[in-house]
């Protein structure tokens, strides 16, 4: 199975070099903005999870997403196919996971409006799994400073006839700020809530920290983040790596 | 406090890159070699604003020369999807504000 590994992630990274709507400066957050009236985007996202500990597991998620600006203020995604790759110390493999469709609608400008926001609704089913996620984007542009903040509300229901149900409250923070027209480099920090059954009894808290970078060119841009966990939670990833390239089609 | 240093940073940061269009930016305009309306300038400043910062933080009008912003904006135009208009009336405002 191992041979498979290589080629397939290359399979999903190459297409990003080949064929841009906007720029992401965060991997973990999303901006306010939208993408113009007409802009398609294609959008590949590899998330790599590692777990240490006893239960120790590596898991690389990979998103196929194709975005369009259905108005100036107003755009909608679908998720093409969310993916992943797992290895643990007994199995290890790739399986799909879900597709989904994404709607912004931004209501004020970041740069203009004393805070920029938007609205964010998701709809995401797979396999025994049907999720819906609503966010708050809110951001602030200063100069070449970019600072970003996103609550997120969060319900799955999955398994046999989606009995198992989950929440979760998670909130962002980014700041990113543009050291050449090319580059910006930043921080990225994720504090997530987690509710097992919609139940706060376990207060499970996740607190994800780390710096990114983003370089664009052309019609093209590459975002990558890097996070480590400030908390001690067990089974939750002690490490995460997540890099989006996009391309304008 | 924290919430009046915001404030007042933040309009510094937007009124120095993009200063609104007024009635005395217009004035000139409209007197001036390239005759740009009230309508063009204001539309130019939104286009500005929303689609440019869709890939880079917004440049003080002050970095390049007005020589220079023609060949820039032409770059970009292609990238932030600018139809003809918007691409004039994005340069006609910037150049506007670079002459004041």
């Amino acid at each position: 199975m191992k041979k498979f590994v290589l080629p397939i992630l290359l399979m999903s990274i190459l297409p990003a070099i080949f064929a841009l709507g906007g720029v992401r400066h965060f991997t973990f957050l999303y901006e306010a903005n939208t993408s113009s009236r007409g802009s398609l985007e294609l959008e590949n996202w590899v998330t790599w999870q590692r777990t240490t500990g006893p239960g120790r597991f590596d898991r690389v998620d990979f998103r196929h997403e194709l975005e369009y600006g259905v108005t100036d203020k107003f755009q909608a995604s679908i998720y093409v196919a969310d993916w992943f790759y797992e290895n643990d110390r007994e199995h290890s493999g790739f399986a799909y996971s879900d597709t989904a469709i994404e709607l912004i609608y931004n209501l004020t400008n970041p740069v203009v409006d004393p805070v920029g926001l938007s609205i964010y609704g998701e709809l995401r089913t797979g396999d025994r799994l049907l999720e819906l996620e609503s966010k708050l984007i809110a951001q602030k542009n200063f100069g070449p400073l970019i600072l970003a903040y996103n609550a997120t509300l969060e319900s799955v229901w999955e398994g046999n006839h989606l009995a198992e149900r989950q929440g979760e409250f998670s909130q962002a923070l980014g700041a990113s700020y543009e050291i050449s027209p090319r580059i910006s480099v930043g921080l990225e920090l994720l504090h997530e809530f987690v509710l097992p059954e919609w139940h706060d009894e376990e207060k499970i808290r996740n607190l994800f920290v780390g710096p990114n970078v983003s370089y664009r060119r052309g019609n093209w841009f590459v975002t990558i983040t890097a996070l480590a966990q400030a908390t001690d939670t067990e089974g939750e990833p002690d490490f995460q790596l997540r890099t989006i390239f996009g391309i304008g089609l | 406090m924290g919430l009046i240093c915001l404030v007042a940073f933040n309009s510094c940061g937007t009124t120095s890159v993009v200063p609104p269009v007024t009635r005395e930016l217009a004035q000139k305009s409209a007197t001036g070699p390239t005759r740009v309306d009230l309508a063009t300038l204001r539309e130019g400043r939104t286009v500005f604003v929303s689609r440019c910062i869709e890939c880079h933080t917004l440049p003080a009008v002050s970095s390049h020369s007005a020589q220079e912003w023609p060949r820039l904006i032409d770059e970009m135009a292609g990238r932030a999807n600018l139809k003809p208009a918007e691409r004039e009336a994005v340069l006609a405002y910037i150049l506007a504000v670079h002459a004041q």
